[in-house]
């Protein structure tokens, strides 16, 4: 949670619902349950738009995908296809920052513990 | 370190040849456009002491190095190359610059300084997509000049990257040289320019008439649709001012063409100076045939849609052969502004919905492409189905490695003085998905811990690491030992599937927390741990 809270740091649209969402985790909202209801109906609009030419079966499967990659990134539920993927970019980058700085401190810390005996 | 080869990133550090031919202008900080230049420069500059030099090996080294994909990677590396230069010389300049830039950096004028920060994180650590960094660094430069609405929220790499794609190489190009622009713009334009695709920065007499036309083909397929996201009230006068001849002329026959202008949504418009004076419209023609041949040889996405500067979504296409309007030798009235232009490309359907449509799917496709390069070891991979399976997987392996070195970093660095309250989650398995996953190993701990009935001091002191994992880029803690079966249990837990125990913890953890551990509590807990795991 600690390295949540360090990703939630900056103004992008998936950092906000993040903070968002470990507010309601400190807060212990009971009302937070539905929180991925709101389902982002242009991105079932825009299930058509994704391939050049796609074939029913590709654009079904590039749906699906989208809508995996919406779960994963937080707030994504909300966003449009075009916006979601700035944001998975986004997220991907601080994912990598977030995971080599902890990587750092662990090998650090584990030097630390070496050296100590 | 291990991180470095994880992504397989690495850092194109060409020799110096670049930045010093691009910063023979404005004294520009080496350092932070240098990597970034070196990470898309992938031929070597020729040492050309003068940025048109730079510019043509820019424009020819595409044509003489294609990327192993379509046409439109190479241009993504020509946006890459673009967006370098364009931030070599942005640095310092950006004053100057503010008037040409709005069209290039729509949206990172709204990123915050923590973005460019990060940006230099990534550059430290040898990782970032071509365009990112190079997008943020000018950022705080352009703060006010974002015109556009749909990206100012924070979408600022990628929209920059887009709106670098867009034929708003002209924005660049002006960007890059605002003072020979200027002038070039108040003297006559000289013939042949860069025409609609660029138009801003081609003006420059010195361009040979060859390399103008290659590149229009090249940056021809450059999605038109990015134009519309650039704001570009500032940029249009000055665009204008620098269209060529020929860039006014073609738009002018197109425009003569069609006879009428449909309007899109969304309303920026870089104008495409079709008032300024024509110069030689046979030679523009010549010209406009000659890229019209290359784009038709492009692929389909690179294919007729020349138009950098701005064009009215017509409906000119009724007639793909006579799209440029042979026929037509002046140009037609000031053309409106604040619209967004679209070219429909040869061969294609020009309603406005339509366009509409390929306009959206040449956004996503870029922001496709983008990702691809984010993602390691995505370059082979082709196909949308594909692509989003690999960004998928590479988000979650990047979470479970959060998680994981997270829980790594519990063992190795318990906290004592936690404030419980604040981080117990008291409702945190939500529907969501996979996002919550690396809460969990945090509660597992605490749990888990908690589990361990003997060990109360060590309990408590081992649950307040696993909960506090107060874990900042600038704290280092002390470490406490945890005991062995505790780090083998959290190891079980953490193979667990979450979502099994999320709905058995919450209530759990809730009592964990309003009771501080006492020992009914754990008791019960033990009891639902066990069955569990």
């Amino acid at each position: 949670m600690a390295a949540e809270m360090g990703l939630a740091r900056s103004s992008r649209h998936w950092s906000r619902a993040l903070r968002r969402r470990l507010l309601l985790l400190r807060r212990g909202t009971a009302s937070d349950g539905c929180g991925c209801q709101n389902e982002a109906l242009t991105s079932s609009k825009e299930g058509g738009d994704l391939g050049v030419g796609a074939n029913e079966e590709e654009a079904v499967e590039v749906e699906a995908r989208v809508r995996a990659l919406q779960r994963l990134v937080p707030g994504g539920e909300e966003l449009g296809t075009e916006r979601l993927f700035e944001e998975t970019a986004d997220y991907i980058e601080a994912l990598q920052v977030q995971v080599s700085a902890m990587r750092t401190l662990a090998c650090l810390l584990d030097e630390l513990r070496e050296k100590r005996g | 370190m291990e991180k470095e080869g994880f992504w397989g990133l690495q850092w194109q550090s060409t020799g110096a040849k670049l930045p010093p031919e691009l910063n023979s202008g404005p004294a520009v900080s080496d350092q932070l456009p240098q990597c970034f230049l070196h990470l898309n420069w992938k031929q070597p500059m020729a040492h050309d002491a003068d940025f048109e030099s730079a510019l043509s090996s820019l424009v020819s080294s595409p044509c003489s190095n294609p990327p192993a994909s379509a046409d439109g990677s190479g241009i993504g590396e020509l946006i890459g190359r673009l967006g370098g230069i364009c931030n070599s010389n942005d640095i310092s300049p950006s004053s100057r610059y503010r008037s040409a830039d709005a069209s290039c950096y729509g949206t990172p004028l709204n990123s915050p300084p923590k973005l460019n920060l990060s940006v230099m994180d990534h550059r430290h650590q040898g990782r970032g997509g071509p365009p990112m960094p190079v997008n943020r660094v000018p950022g705080p430069h352009l703060g006010p000049l974002s015109a556009e609405p749909g990206f100012e929220d924070g979408a600022a790499r990628l929209s920059c990257f887009a709106g670098r794609s867009s034929g708003s190489f002209a924005g660049q190009f002006g960007f890059l040289e605002p003072g020979n622009l200027s002038e070039a713009s108040r003297s006559e334009s000289p013939k042949a320019g860069f025409g609609s695709c660029v138009g801003v920065g081609q003006s420059r007499s010195e361009r040979p008439a060859h390399l103008e036309t290659e590149m229009r083909s090249k940056i021809g397929g450059s999605s038109t649709a990015e134009e519309s996201e650039l704001g570009n009230g500032p940029v249009e006068s000055s665009l204008s001012h620098r269209m060529t001849a020929e860039a006014s002329s073609l738009r002018g026959i197109a425009d003569n063409k069609s006879g009428k202008w449909k309007t899109a949504a969304k309303r920026k418009g870089r104008e495409a100076p079709l008032s300024s004076s024509a110069t030689n419209p046979p030679a523009n023609m010549t010209e406009e045939e000659n890229s019209d041949a290359k784009r038709c040889k492009s692929a389909d996405r690179n294919g007729g849609a020349k138009n950098a500067a701005v064009k009215p979504k017509t409906e000119q296409n009724g007639d793909p052969g006579h799209r440029e309007g042979m026929d037509n030798d002046h140009k037609p009235p000031e053309p409106p502004k604040d619209y967004i232009h679209v070219r429909a490309r040869r061969g294609q359907a020009t309603d406005a919905h339509s366009l509409a449509e390929r306009v959206r799917r040449e956004k996503i496709s870029k922001r496709m492409k983008f990702l691809q390069d984010l993602v390691p070891g995505c370059n082979k991979v082709t196909g949308k189905a594909v692509m989003l399976d690999e960004i998928i997987n590479y988000v979650q392996s990047l979470q479970r490695q959060v998680e994981f070195l997270s829980m790594k970093l519990t063992t190795l660095n318990p906290q004592m003085d936690v404030s419980m309250e604040n981080f117990l989650p008291k409702d945190m398995y939500q529907s969501r998905g996979l996002m919550p996953q690396p809460v969990y190993p945090a509660e597992i701990g605490t749990v888990l811990s908690y589990a361990h009935q003997p060990q109360t001091i060590a309990l408590q002191s081992v649950m307040t690491s696993g909960l506090e994992e107060q874990f900042s880029l600038n704290s280092l803690q002390s470490s406490l030992r945890q005991s062995q079966s505790m780090q083998h249990a959290t190891t079980d837990a953490y193979t667990d599937a979450p979502s099994q125990l999320g709905g058995l913890w919450e209530d759990d953890l809730q009592s964990v927390a309003q009771t501080g551990f006492g020992q009914n509590h754990g008791q019960t807990h033990t009891s639902h741990m066990k069955i569990e795991l």
